[in-house]
């Protein structure tokens, strides 16, 4: 993946990539295209997880902890943000999330622990989305913001 | 008692369309019937009642009765585009367990309003103190299967040859499960 970690000055989201390439969305702070948008910094901290290295077929163990412990800063910021919601749903959703994380351990069985970190970070997408379900906003579209990151793969879609 | 002061509340959808969810009135029974008229005949094969005959939703508008069903309408404007119900007892050994029944107008399917409709019932059980929400699916209906897993539903039950179509034709019952927070399981952890 190009460039560097960075934190978008306006609304905390954590960027890779060039900070001085223009947001994607028309009057977007440069560098950021989460600027603007509600919860800014979740969305930004679940894709950037989501399109990490890890997923690639040949991640190096190093790419893989490194996603183990994103999804853990991820899973933290949410709960903080949840705490000031009466959203039982989704502490649900996050409850679960963190299991998963936890089931996820990248030094024993590689395999195990992918298939645990990508149902937490489901998980996790799942809280953002009641999060914005309650604004009244439609759900986070990860691939929405694919052309930021260096996506490695492209997940399927839900359509109902 | 469910609080319905929430609604009612606006829902954007993914196409930026801005649709209102509330909880369907008795005055709604005419809009409610023609959204049942815009149902292809293949999903109203599996409804449990002729919803093409007005009578069936005047009765539905005449018994409404928030703490045993909940309908939540949909609306873009006057117009119901998705209805979602809650359906729970009072007493009895299932007043902890809610069935939930969804269904989108199909120009407003593939925008995200299933999912939403299943996360808004979702919240409505948490706030009833439900233990299990419960969704019973014909499996053919692939869309609201993978809507209802998306929410958290797990497969607990298939039931082989199980319901009939109005044309008399069997299909398996998928039974889809959401475990609430407050569940016996949880409790005894």
């Amino acid at each position: 993946m190009a460039g560097t970690d960075y934190h978008c000055p306006h609304c905390g989201a954590e960027l890779r990539g060039d900070p001085r390439r223009r947001g994607s969305r028309s009057g977007g702070t440069p560098g950021c295209p989460y600027d603007a948008l509600a919860y800014a910094a979740l969305r930004a901290g679940h894709d950037a997880v989501y399109f990490g290295a890890w997923r690639r077929i040949d991640a190096p163990p190093l790419e893989i902890r490194r996603g183990y412990h994103g999804i853990g800063r991820h899973l933290e910021a949410i709960g903080r943000e949840l705490a000031g919601h009466d959203l039982p749903a989704a502490g649900r959703d996050l409850d679960q999330a963190i299991e998963a994380h936890r089931a996820a351990d990248p030094r024993e069985d590689a395999r195990d622990a992918l298939r645990f970190m990508d149902n937490a970070l489901s998980y996790a997408h799942r809280a953002i989305d009641d999060l914005l379900h309650e604004k009244g906003l439609p759900p986070h579209q990860p691939m929405d913001f694919a052309e930021w990151y260096d996506v490695v793969e492209v997940p399927f879609r839900d359509d109902w | 008692m469910i609080d319905l002061e929430r609604y009612p509340r606006e829902i954007t959808l993914r196409n930026g369309v801005t649709l209102v969810f509330r909880p369907m009135g008795r005055d709604d029974v005419d809009r409610l019937w023609v959204f049942f008229q815009q149902v292809p005949p293949e999903d109203k094969m599996y409804f449990r009642q002729d919803v093409s005959r007005r009578e069936v939703v005047q009765r539905w508008a005449d018994t409404l009765d928030y703490g045993l069903v909940l309908p939540i309408l949909a609306l873009e404007g006057g117009r119901v585009v998705g209805d979602a119900t809650l359906h729970r007892q009072r007493t009895g050994w299932k007043q902890r367990v809610g069935v939930v029944r969804v269904q989108i107008a199909p120009d407003y399917r593939h925008l995200g309003l299933g999912t939403a409709m299943v996360r808004e019932l979702r919240h409505l059980g948490e706030k009833s103190a439900l233990h299990y929400l419960m969704a019973e699916v014909i499996e053919e209906q692939a869309a609201a299967v993978r809507a209802f897993e998306k929410m958290g539903f797990a497969r607990a039950a298939t039931y082989r040859n199980f319901v009939n179509d109005q044309g008399g034709g069997l299909h398996n019952l998928l039974v889809l499960l959401y475990r609430m927070s407050s569940s016996a399981d949880d409790r005894n952890v």
